[in-house]
């Protein structure tokens, strides 16, 4: 086997593998705070992704880039505001049946505003040509993509560890009741969460989109994907959920070699092995998802 | 307790007596396929609401039953029955054989609750979407499996539309009231007591992971069966009908019924959503997005369905009615009282 190809592979497995890591830790972050399964959380990607495709012809790609994510986050602001405020703290299956019908009514327009066909997103002009090195010739434009997952989750970890914010955050994960006793406002707390993981969810999908190409399924293919990255990486640990991300991303693209047909259904395995024997994922400390089993282990 | 059996009281008859002269109610009779399709989900969300409605069991995997339950009766009337045509056998083959898979994975999960029951099963049943998709040589990948014929069974011929109708219809009817029975039996009173407090059962001595198995392979049985019919409605299997969000469907339209609390709901919501969606789709390219809507309006405003808020009109005039009672005799006593101290 061509060493060259596996280091191809390999690249490509931590560029996906960072993209998911984008998208799983809004995930969670909603998920840890609220308590809430935004099932959502693919639509606003997919948005992402669209919207992204749609403006950024007309007004540049850095302007789209910084644009699209802030159209995102308003969408993430409404959803809250609307419907995952009605079911905090209710069995957690509602909100993923709400937010599951959200996905759906969703995707549907955006098939009703940019139809069922896959859309292509052109390369920009900083980012063309390729990198040789090792050997190996990459595209430039992945690097770049890679670089710019990298610095997002950089910064989502220091909003996280080192903020105010994140501490707050960290702290009404673990028990929302006591952060609300001592004064913080705490709906406005998880509006805010959901609106960054809105934005994460979005700017996950302008990264995306030129890999993978835009299609209206995107929401749902990636959402499942998130959940199974965010369960495995232990909820409320961005450390666990990156590194489940990169993971399942390098498995994904170097099973190829291996068992080219099943490496869509790796990450549903892996989700079942973790529901079975660590039900807290790697990192994880909070089951909040309630009772396991019928007698605790 | 028990009432004298009133067969006049028993909404299967009036349901019964309704699918029965279907076929020959003006304009909606002639769309018989849609029809066989209605009592074919009426069967299927009645299974599904075992799970559901009765265990508390939220199960989003329950169309990788149904599908494997379609493939399982094409394979095996391209294999075996091109002789003899008899429709009986790929039909018994795709309960027993999803009836066993419902045991297997029902005895594997059987102590899993709540989201994570919810979770492993969407897990599972894209597992088994994702091999039906690719696995091309036997199910056909993309392409499915097309172009089957209904045989005949017991001598009459199938193909025909309004007798393979009367067919489903009878299966269904039979399959309805087995569940009914189940569900009034007592291992249906056991089921419906793990779903308000799991623990209090294991204290009066019930193994509930047991019956949260056996209630899978049950459920599983008639899935099986209801994707077996649904094959031989169509003539043909695709691998769509597994994928996790389409197993979202069946969940709707029980909940719409009104499933969580009423043995019939699934019954009225698969009904209404099978029509419903045959008349919005063939009227706007987009109706899922009404679908969409309608799902998060019946979650956040009717999870009881139809059904649940007609018990609850029901309760609030019942109430009503008590309470002017009430107040009748507490001032029928008081003028007494009044009278009395007059004197």
């Amino acid at each position: 086997m061509n060493i060259n190809i596996i280091l191809v592979l390999l690249f490509n497995g931590v560029l996906l593998g960072l993209i998911y890591a984008v998208v799983s830790i809004g995930f969670s972050l909603v998920l840890g705070i609220g308590q809430v399964i935004n099932f959502a959380h693919g639509l606003l990607f997919a948005f992402g992704a669209y919207i992204f495709w749609y403006i950024s012809p007309i007004i540049g790609y850095w302007p789209a880039f910084i644009i699209t994510p802030l159209i995102v986050g308003g969408m993430g602001y409404l959803i809250e505001k609307l419907v995952i405020t009605r079911v905090y703290g209710q069995d957690p299956l509602f909100g993923l049946l709400v937010t599951l019908g959200i996905s759906l009514a969703g995707t549907e327009i955006i098939r009703m505003i940019w139809g069922k066909l896959t859309k292509v997103v052109s390369t920009p002009g900083f980012a063309a040509g390729q990198v040789h090195f090792a050997n190996i010739i990459y595209p430039k434009y992945r690097i770049a993509l890679a670089l710019i997952s990298l610095i997002i989750i950089l910064f989502v970890w220091w909003l996280m560890i080192r903020s105010n914010f994140g501490t707050i955050v960290k702290a009404g994960m673990t028990d929302s009741e006591m952060i609300s006793a001592l004064g913080h406002n705490l709906p406005v707390l998880r509006n805010r969460v959901f609106i960054i993981g809105s934005i994460l969810a979005g700017m996950a999908g302008i990264v995306a989109a030129p890999l993978w190409g835009i299609k209206s399924e995107m929401g749902t293919d990636i959402l499942m994907l998130a959940f199974t990255i965010a369960l495995i990486g232990g909820l409320g640990s961005i450390k666990g959920t990156v590194i489940a991300a990169l993971v399942i991303g390098i498995i994904t693209s170097l099973g190829v070699l291996i068992i080219p047909r099943l490496v869509e259904a790796v990450p549903f395995i892996l989700l079942i092995a973790v529901l079975f024997y660590k039900p807290k994922g790697l990192y994880g400390e909070l089951t909040i998802l309630g009772e396991v089993t019928a007698r605790e282990k | 307790m028990n009432k004298q059996y009133n067969i006049l009281n028993d909404p299967f008859l009036y349901l019964l007596i309704f699918f029965g002269v279907f076929p020959f109610i003006p304009l909606l009779g002639k769309y018989l396929s849609l029809g066989t399709e209605m009592l074919i989900w009426i069967l299927y969300s009645l299974s599904f609401n075992l799970l559901l409605g009765y265990t508390g069991l939220p199960s989003f995997g329950h169309g990788a039953f149904y599908g494997i339950g379609s493939y399982v009766t094409a394979l095996v009337y391209l294999q075996f029955i091109n002789n003899s045509k008899n429709i009986f056998l790929p039909v018994l083959a795709a309960s027993l054989i999803v009836g066993m898979l419902a045991y297997f994975f029902g005895f594997i999960i059987r102590k899993k609750r709540g989201i994570y029951f919810a979770l492993i099963t969407v897990a599972f049943s894209q597992v088994l979407y994702i091999i039906a998709f690719k696995w091309t040589e036997v199910t056909g990948g993309e392409l499915g499996i097309t172009r089957l014929f209904r045989g005949q069974f017991l001598g009459i011929d199938l193909n025909n539309s309004t007798r393979y109708y009367y067919f489903v219809l009878i299966i269904v009817f039979l399959g309805s009231i087995i569940i009914r029975k189940i569900t009034l039996s007592p291992f249906g009173k056991v089921l419906k007591a793990l779903k308000q407090n799991e623990t209090r059962v294991q204290y009066l001595g019930y193994n509930s992971a047991k019956y949260c198995c056996y209630v899978m392979t049950i459920s599983g049985i008639f899935a099986g069966l209801c994707g077996g019919l649904y094959c031989l409605l169509y003539g043909a299997v695709f691998a769509d009908n597994m994928h996790w969000v389409k197993s979202g469907d069946v969940v709707i339209a029980t909940l719409l019924g009104g499933g969580m609390t009423n043995f019939y709901g699934p019954i009225v919501g698969s009904s209404i959503f099978v029509l419903a969606r045959e008349i919005l789709s063939s009227v706007w390219d987009n109706w899922m997005l009404l679908y969409g809507l309608a799902f998060v309006l019946i979650i956040l405003f009717m999870p009881t369905g139809l059904l649940g808020m007609v018990e609850r009109i029901k309760e609030k005039k019942h109430t009503e009615q008590f309470n002017n009672n009430n107040n009748k005799k507490k001032k029928d006593l008081e003028g007494i009282a009044h009278k009395e101290e007059n004197k």
